[in-house]
């Protein structure tokens, strides 16, 4: 036992030196980089939710840290004000724009800010007229996450899906369609129809009450799964629900891992079983980082990933929760 | 002299007519102090800018000021639509979902959408004027009604929109001025005319003014109102174009903004008159300074819920002054 426990103290202090090893050379690359005189434009969709923020943050603080003077818009959650703040941006007369999701609404602002000479660094939102964009590894979430799910199953059942974005942003249709791509290969599942349509402004509150209502469609022993597609804000109504109803035997499972998810995933029987951890504050940074690159003349390639850290269970959603910096559980 | 003088002063700068103009005088002050704080606000791309994005609310404004317009300013028991921001949004979900998802023509999708706008209209008279409902109830649940409904029509997702009409309305500009608000500028001036110089909008303002005396002198009130209600469904169907426009496609929760500011724009424009009441013009101005007011917050970097909770203050005192000078008039 003691041997064990000394394995794992090595590998999490490898881990931690690794990781640090990552951040200083991040640091010093940083160092060589900058965008001093510049002013950046940061817009984001909104910063309610951990990870809009984050990244947000991630992105405002290296500009700053690289000499630039950042522009910050937020758009309260309004995909609709988000799009129009470029147009804001567009007045002031900034430098760059690094602009953090968002939905189609954006393109033709994307469009008027490149017919601009301004170049746009996008965060989770490929489009044809931004230089480069930052985002994590959407295809291994996808796919990790239909492999936990199934897993969590035992391969057969039925699971219903919060899946209001696969269509309207691509990186909702990365993650759902290869969630889904995984679950052609476990014929014994079957994804309930209609899909349900989270409505993203309102997140958690509006999942608890259509997860209710699910509850009562399928009654104990009809539902095995619910998994949301595309983030997790949502999956804390679902959980909530869930506890409510005195239904935990059905499963949990959803994507972005920030602290206050991994906390639930942490406690003891919590039906929230897998997630995949993202680092928001990290793709924030790149993304300014990746600015500097393009005004130091280097040239980008279309997207930057950044890593992502798979959740299985309570105890890799405390290992997780540690490793990201969000302190112990 | 003196005592001419003597009654004069205090009328003027009294509590009440200060009070009265406090929406004009806070924003004449706020719009100031981003006039110096953002100086790129007085930039001719920046006032272009402006006015684009103002569109949506000045047309949504232009129904709702002849809805109050017929049913008096009192906000609470006077005439409000609150559907129409709703009415735009189903309207918008009913053109995309038919010219992007179904593949129909232009005026089919037109046609289905006026339809909708028809049924809010004439649903909104009916609660009114023939249940006797009061029109801010009436008017908020036919607006969850059809927000329910544009989340069917649209599964609750977003319908991205590439017909070249609304990329006309986007995009195009006749002389350097934005087509969107050329087009807008006609609806105005339109409304204006219909309701302030025309003897159907007169009779509209005799009904608003005062229903009692409007009927006494042979004019139909109910019919007048209910038409009301009809027309601000026609500026919701009439918005709902720009809506689409301005977001390439219809995004679900739109409505919400949308409804803050028409309320806002349309009971500030009231202190623009002489006589403190609503007014088509004085809506489109309000629709106008109230998006100068988001751009110029947003260009001095102020967090957008400062933004949300100092627009919600401005309609709180904008509703308590329209409400005390009602009651300083009666």
């Amino acid at each position: 036992m003691r041997k064990h426990r000394t394995l794992i103290k090595s590998a999490f202090s490898t881990a931690l030196g690794v990781g640090a090893a990552v951040l200083l050379s991040g640091a010093a690359q940083a160092a060589d980089l900058s965008l001093k005189g510049k002013k950046i434009g940061v817009a984001v969709v909104g910063t309610q939710h951990f990870w809009d923020r984050e990244a947000f943050n991630g992105a405002l603080d290296m500009v700053k840290e690289l000499g630039g003077e950042p522009v910050p818009v937020d758009g309260g959650r309004d995909n609709q004000v988000h799009a129009d703040n470029h147009d804001i941006l567009l007045s002031n007369k900034v430098d760059a724009v690094i602009s953090i999701l968002g939905d189609g609404a954006v393109e033709p602002k994307f469009e008027a800010l490149k017919g601009a000479g301004i170049p746009v660094f996008t965060v989770d939102h490929l489009s044809p007229h931004g230089v480069n964009n930052t985002t994590s590894d959407n295809y291994y979430m996808g796919t990790t996450i239909g492999r936990y799910m199934a897993d969590a199953i035992g391969g057969k059942g039925k699971v219903a899906v919060f899946n209001a974005f696969e269509g309207a942003l691509r990186i909702c249709g990365i993650r759902a369609g290869l969630w889904k791509y995984v679950l052609q290969d476990y014929p014994g599942i079957e994804i309930i129809q209609p899909e349900l349509a989270e409505e993203f402004a309102n997140a958690p509150e509006d999942a608890r009450k259509k997860t209710l209502d699910l509850l009562n469609q399928y009654p104990e022993g009809t539902l095995d799964a619910i998994h949301v597609g595309c983030w997790d804000q949502p999956a804390i109504g679902v959980v909530q629900a869930l506890e409510e109803a005195g239904r935990t035997d059905v499963k949990v499972t959803a994507l972005d891992g920030g602290p206050d998810t991994l906390e639930i995933m942490a406690e003891d029987g919590s039906p929230f079983v897998a997630n995949v951890a993202q680092q928001p504050r990290l793709i924030g940074q790149t993304a300014a980082m990746n600015a500097a690159r393009h005004f130091a003349g280097e040239s980008l390639l279309p997207q930057t990933f950044v890593d992502v850290r798979p959740v299985n269970g309570p105890e890799e959603a405390k290992a997780v929760y540690e490793e990201l910096g969000y302190g112990t559980l | 002299m003196s005592g001419t003088n003597s009654v004069s002063r205090p009328a003027l700068f009294s509590a009440g007519a200060l009070f009265s103009a406090a929406p004009l005088i806070i924003f004449i002050v706020l719009l100031i102090y981003l006039g110096i704080s953002a100086p790129n606000l007085t930039d001719p791309a920046t006032i272009n800018l402006i006015l684009k994005q103002s569109v949506p609310t000045v047309v949504v404004c232009l129904g709702l000021a002849t809805v109050v317009v017929a049913g008096g300013d009192d906000v609470v028991s006077g005439g409000i639509d609150l559907s129409i921001p709703a009415t735009a949004i189903i309207c918008a979900g009913i053109l995309a979902d038919q010219l992007t998802n179904h593949g129909s023509p232009l005026w089919s999708a037109i046609a289905l959408a006026a339809v909708a706008a028809v049924t809010m209209g004439v649903l909104n008279a009916v609660l009114v004027v023939a249940i006797g409902m009061t029109p801010l109830l009436a008017t908020l649940a036919s607006s969850v009604a059809a927000v329910g409904v544009t989340k069917v029509i649209t599964s609750s997702r977003r319908i991205n929109v590439d017909h070249p009409f609304v990329i006309y309305i986007r995009d195009a500009n006749v002389a350097g001025v934005p087509s969107a608000v050329l087009i807008a500028a006609v609806f105005v001036l339109l409304f204006c005319f219909a309701v302030h110089r025309t003897r159907w909008g007169m009779q509209l303002q005799a009904v608003g003014g005062s229903r009692d005396a409007a009927e006494v002198s042979g004019i139909k009130t109910s019919s007048l109102v209910a038409q009301s209600f009809f027309i601000a469904a026609l500026a919701g169907f009439l918005a709902s174009f720009f809506v689409l426009a301005r977001g390439s496609g219809s995004t679900p929760g739109s409505e919400e903004n949308l409804l803050l500011e028409m309320v806002l724009a349309t009971f500030l424009g009231a202190a623009f008159s002489p006589r403190r009441i609503v007014t088509v013009w004085g809506a489109v101005l309000g629709a106008v300074l109230v998006t100068a007011l988001s751009v110029g917050f947003k260009s001095i970097g102020v967090n957008v819920f400062w933004t949300g909770c100092i627009k919600g203050t401005l309609i709180l005192i904008v509703v308590a002054s329209a409400a005390y000078s009602g009651r300083a008039q009666s």
